[in-house]
């Protein structure tokens, strides 16, 4: 197989997604299985999509796809249009892929799959990893997840892991907080901060007062988002681990809650659960890289003003600018930690 | 250290406990107790006066219990929860370690109120009824800094008279001293009270592997704890059926016990003292109540219906009197409280990693 082949393979992934992009009866159906906000979806799907990737980006994907016999890609559902790059990993890597969607949110996945339209693509809502025989699975979601599919791969066949994660902002002491609390909203808002890049813990550079500002201003800037576009329903465990994360933070610092979501601060990090909620914590720029360090095992990305990477950020973790967290290039999987 | 106003309320904590031994009415209200402690609390615990302003709760003005803002666990995890100046613990109980820095951290001032309690409902629960002093042997590893390590080292003072000891020697159970220590108990015609995690309990079963073991007349089992972060789980119902098979005695000796770092009471299973108590259906001493509470209000939900534990526990004099824990919890009117195992929160979904999966 060469090179050429597989870009070629991974571009057809992108084109069925442009395919798809503006189907409305598509971006209903994903409203209703993933909870997201109509808007919600709308968002996802015209800025998250990676319609535009440049050539150099999807060379790098398939540069960096290791060939197998056959993939089985296993996805989850709370960011329903990360099929797009799985798929793009996967076809860059073997002609021959099957698709597991995830049974919460199988739509977008499958329409995709559908309007690859190639012999070597196929639907497999009901197939056992077990019963693949040989190749790699990549499988997206959470830790019990991948153990279990791990536990059931037969021997000889690879797993590929992309687990759960979270996205962490640094507010460096020459940013300008407004600006940085208006780019973090949007990064917050997509996928009602579900998803593995999703930013939950904001680093402010400096003292309390700064990081109040800053606090403020992130959750004013929240509440606009929320009114273009609303915050989803929460599942009942999810209502439930963010009132026992905002009874927390109300002990541990301060803490403002609304339509749009909330945001505490301390000087502890206190990270939040899902559903447009983020700790600031405010720190000296000197103990920034020991503050990033405690968290570095779960982060995929770090974000600042310029996008260059932080003092101290993980080796691992993506670098971006704050409002472009949620669209890395597709040159690649987002997540880089080994698994 | 000395602190006037907190030995106060330790001493009228510790009133509903020498109460409870006599047999007396209670010293006063429980609510009464309750809100001085919140009132004393919220003084001397800057968090806690935060948590009170946020939910619109003027602590001058609590008048019963159920007006306390509770304090979840996770709390001692990640901020000192002590109405006293630091270095001025007497005990520092430790829970279990967590991924993001300190593990959490219950400052007891003073020793004495917790073990008053500890014991008087111990021996209540576990051994009142017995004709002679137990003896108090020990599947709990050794830490000083573990509460229930404490808790059982109490009860062999006081409820065994200083006889028993610890199974452990380093990682390893030391079952030819076990066996030592039952024979001797039986044969000076004592009763063993055997304390121990369930997770310990399956260690020695397995390690007896069918095996009898068996114990002395009216000895007992004081069972505490779950499977959280170990590999393998046994089924409560099927675990104390095997405890008391292998150790030869009734399985209503078999004593559940609930409790947790962040607590200074704890709370048992009637079944060795009341005939009629099912097993599952913990009781609570007069100093402390468990309160289903609705996940996401916070308030109490209807006798029968699921919520999550709302602790409210007169000993914690110097840190949190009312805690939410994360376990969920039903209550069977005034006779007690059913465990239905732990509350995953928000649990993972997808891509997100979950607050557990940082914390565990």
């Amino acid at each position: 197989m060469t090179d050429a082949a597989r870009e070629e393979r991974a571009w057809s992934v992108v084109r069925a997604a442009r395919a798809i992009a503006k189907d409305e009866a598509l971006r209903a159906r994903v409203a209703e299985s993933t909870g997201l906000s109509r808007e919600g979806v709308d968002l996802v799907f015209d800025r998250c999509l990676e319609l535009d990737p440049r050539v150099e980006e999807v060379r790098a994907l398939a540069a960096g796809a290791a060939p197998a016999e056959a993939v089985l890609v296993l996805l989850s559902s709370t960011v329903p249009t990360a099929a797009l790059r799985a798929l793009a990993l996967a076809r860059a890597a073997s002609a021959r892929v099957l698709v597991r969607p995830s049974r919460r949110e199988p739509h977008f996945a499958a329409a995709l799959a559908r309007a690859l339209a190639e012999p070597g693509v196929a639907l497999a809502p009901d197939l056992d990893v077990a019963g693949f025989a040989a190749g790699e699975v990549h499988v997206y979601g959470r830790a019990e997840t991948i153990a279990r599919v791990r536990a059931l791969a037969r021997p000889g066949v690879l797993v590929r892991a992309h687990g759960p994660g979270m996205g962490v902002a640094v507010v460096e002491t020459a940013g300008d907080v407004a600006l940085a609390a208006d780019a973090l909203a949007a990064d917050v808002v997509p996928f009602d901060q579900r998803g593995c890049l999703s930013p939950r813990v904001a680093f402010v550079c400096g003292d309390a007062a700064r990081a109040r500002t800053f606090a403020e201003a992130l959750f004013d800037a929240l509440l606009r988002a929320h009114a273009r576009v609303p915050r989803g329903a929460l599942a009942p465990e999810e209502r439930e681990g963010a009132r026992r994360w905002a009874q927390a933070a109300a002990f541990a610092g301060e803490i403002r809650e609304g339509a749009g979501g909330a945001v505490s601060i301390s000087e502890e990090v206190l990270v939040p659960p899902p559903g447009r909620h983020v700790h600031v914590a405010f720190v000296e720029t000197a103990a920034l890289p020991a503050a990033l360090a405690r968290l570095a095992p779960h982060v995929t990305i770090v974000g600042t003003a310029s996008g260059a990477p932080a003092p101290g950020a993980p080796v691992h973790a993506r670098a971006a600018r704050l409002g472009e967290m949620q669209t890395p290039p597709l040159d690649g999987p987002v997540d880089r930690r080994v698994a | 250290m000395s602190d006037a106003e907190s030995d106060a309320l330790h001493a009228r904590a510790r009133a509903f406990v020498s109460g409870f031994e006599r047999g007396a009415p209670m010293s006063e209200p429980f609510d009464a107790l309750a809100a001085d402690l919140a009132r004393f609390q919220a003084r001397r615990i800057p968090g806690y006066a935060r948590l009170c302003a946020a939910r619109g709760v003027d602590p001058a003005r609590v008048a019963r219990a159920a007006d306390a803002p509770c304090v979840p666990t996770d709390v001692f995890k990640l901020a000192r929860v002590a109405a006293f100046p630091e270095g001025g613990a007497r005990a520092t109980f430790l829970t279990s370690g967590t991924t993001l820095g300190a593990r959490g951290r219950h400052e007891l001032r003073t020793t004495d109120t917790y073990d008053a309690g500890a014991v008087a409902f111990g021996r209540w629960a576990l051994s009142g009824d017995l004709p002679a002093a137990p003896v108090v042997l020990s599947l709990v590893a050794r830490d000083p800094a573990s509460s229930l390590g404490h808790m059982v080292e109490a009860f062999r003072r006081e409820l065994g008279g200083g006889d028993g000891g610890c199974a452990w020697d380093g990682d390893v159970l030391d079952l030819a001293w076990l066996d030592e220590q039952v024979a001797r108990a039986g044969a000076r015609g004592r009763p063993v009270l055997l304390c121990a995690t369930s997770f310990a309990l399956v260690m020695l079963l397995d390690a007896l592997d069918g095996a009898p073991f068996p114990m002395p007349a009216q000895s007992r089992v004081m069972q505490t704890g779950g499977f959280k972060g170990k590999t393998r789980e046994v089924e409560p119902r099927e675990l104390r059926a095997r405890a008391a098979r292998a150790l030869e005695i009734p399985e209503r000796r078999v004593v559940c016990e609930y409790g947790m770092t962040e607590l200074s009471s704890q709370f048992y299973e009637a079944v060795a003292r009341e005939p009629g108590a099912p097993h599952g259906l913990y009781v609570e001493p007069p100093w402390a109540r468990v309160v289903p509470v609705d996940p996401e209000t916070l308030e109490p939900v209807r006798d029968g219906e699921e919520g999550l534990a709302r602790v409210e526990d007169l000993l914690n004099v110097d840190s949190a009197f009312a805690v939410l824990a994360q376990d969920r919890v039903s209550r069977a009117g005034p006779a007690g409280f059913f465990l239905h195992g732990r509350s995953a929160g928000a649990p993972p979904r997808g891509c997100s990693i979950a607050i557990e999966e940082m914390t565990s």
